[in-house]
């Protein structure tokens, strides 16, 4: 789901740098600043379950694998910047750690996966809860999936449109690559996934949480 | 000057270079800039490279050859002609380049070391790995666990029935053990 380095160029890295600066500083102060102490094993934690969410890879069907992303349940659990602060470290260890991701488009993939995705999930889930909190649960991941992957197609389609030369893919092939493993499987996996660990978390009763 | 220090420094700056490296590349579209620059690249990284071109060719040579072969295949169809191969060589010769250097480079730095200089910074990225560490090692378990208890291969419900219910366990465990490696660490002055 993430765009790789090399897809897009500084003309737009380099903004998404400047858009997301700002929102990071922000959002980390607001979630995590004032007891450091207290927050960072938060932060710390979640960011390890969300990487671990990550690499679970779910059969798909023609031999390949798509990947939970986990991020809207942060998002529904705690709050849209909780879960851009947490995405974007996961980003971070991925592309420092185990050189996967990419480093120039970290600021667009968490402004799309961890930003976007979320609030607009998180939103979903606000407004569908009164009516069913299974429901809710489902539509928002599914909702945050669809958005976030809408987004990042949509950066490719203009970074195509900026300069064909730099990236020649035209946009129905990115969005079809992108889009089809994500309406179908992808978006129900983590749909799914997302609605049984509210439940068990609901049942386990873990303070502080759900 | 410790030597600590100094390796420190030097790997402070090796990052810095990466980085400004890698965003360099990103923004060249044209192929003999970028041959040079990969011929540049391997020489000046060439302890390893042939481990790093292999996970070059395995993780990145795919995504950036099945998207170009898809493109082609559609503007073929579209208009008729093959489209110009220079674009799709540059992508693919920049994609390719840009891993190659970040792998090369994060295989010659010490993070923890070069990031010291910032504790808070160290303290999250520390409780991260070690959770990570922890949590895969959970998770891995979890799902051999799963695949031993089914005489099918798992399909993809079963993968998330079993991702959700070591989920909600992990949450809890990853919250007390980071806070026990969090508080260890503030112990020791980090």
């Amino acid at each position: 789901m993430h765009v790789p380095d090399g897809f897009v160029s500084p003309q737009l890295t380099v903004p998404a740098y400047a858009v997301a600066a700002p929102l990071w500083v922000w959002a980390a102060r607001r979630h995590f600043g004032h007891a450091s102490a207290e927050s960072l094993p938060v932060v710390g934690s979640l960011t390890a379950l969300a990487f671990v969410i990550q690499t679970i890879a779910i059969p798909v069907p023609g031999g390949t694998s798509t990947h939970l992303v986990g991020v809207t349940l942060l998002a529904v659990i705690f709050h849209p910047l909780a879960a851009f602060v947490c995405e974007s470290l996961v980003l971070v260890v991925q592309a420092l750690f185990f050189g996967a991701g990419g480093v120039t488009v970290l600021a667009i993939n968490a402004l799309a996966m961890g930003l976007l995705g979320p609030l607009a999930g998180w939103l979903a889930y606000r407004a569908i809860r009164p009516a069913s909190e299974k429901a809710a649960a489902f539509a928002a991941a599914y909702v945050s999936m669809q958005v976030a992957t809408l987004a990042l197609a949509a950066i490719l389609a203009l970074q195509h449109a900026i300069d064909p030369a730099y990236f020649p893919m035209p946009p129905a092939v990115t969005l079809t690559a992108m889009l089809l493993p994500s309406l179908t499987i992808a978006g129900a996996a983590e749909g799914l996934y997302t609605v049984f660990v509210l439940s068990l978390l609901r049942r386990a009763n873990v303070r502080g949480l759900a | 000057m410790s030597a600590g220090s100094r390796e420190a420094r030097r790997d402070r700056a090796l990052l810095a270079a990466w980085l400004a490296a890698v965003f360099a590349a990103s923004a060249v579209s044209h192929v003999p800039a970028l041959l040079a620059a990969w011929v540049i690249a391997a020489a000046a990284l060439r302890r390893g490279s042939l481990r790093v071109i292999r996970r070059v060719l395995a993780a990145i040579v795919p995504v950036s050859a099945g998207l170009s072969i898809a493109s082609v295949a559609l503007l073929r169809a579209r208009s008729g002609d093959w489209p110009d191969p220079t674009p799709f060589v540059a992508l693919l010769l920049r994609t390719t380049l840009v891993g190659f250097v970040t792998l090369s480079v994060l295989a010659r730095v010490r993070l923890p070391r070069a990031l010291a200089a910032w504790p808070t910074l160290s303290r999250l990225l520390a409780v991260t790995l070690a959770q990570i560490h922890a949590l895969r090692l959970l998770a891995t378990d979890s799902l051999l666990g799963l695949r031993s208890r089914l005489v099918r291969k798992p399909r993809a419900l079963d993968v998330v029935r079993g991702a959700s219910g070591v989920t909600a366990t992990l949450f809890t465990l990853s919250m007390r053990n980071a806070r026990d490696v969090s508080d260890a660490m503030r112990s020791r002055g980090f």
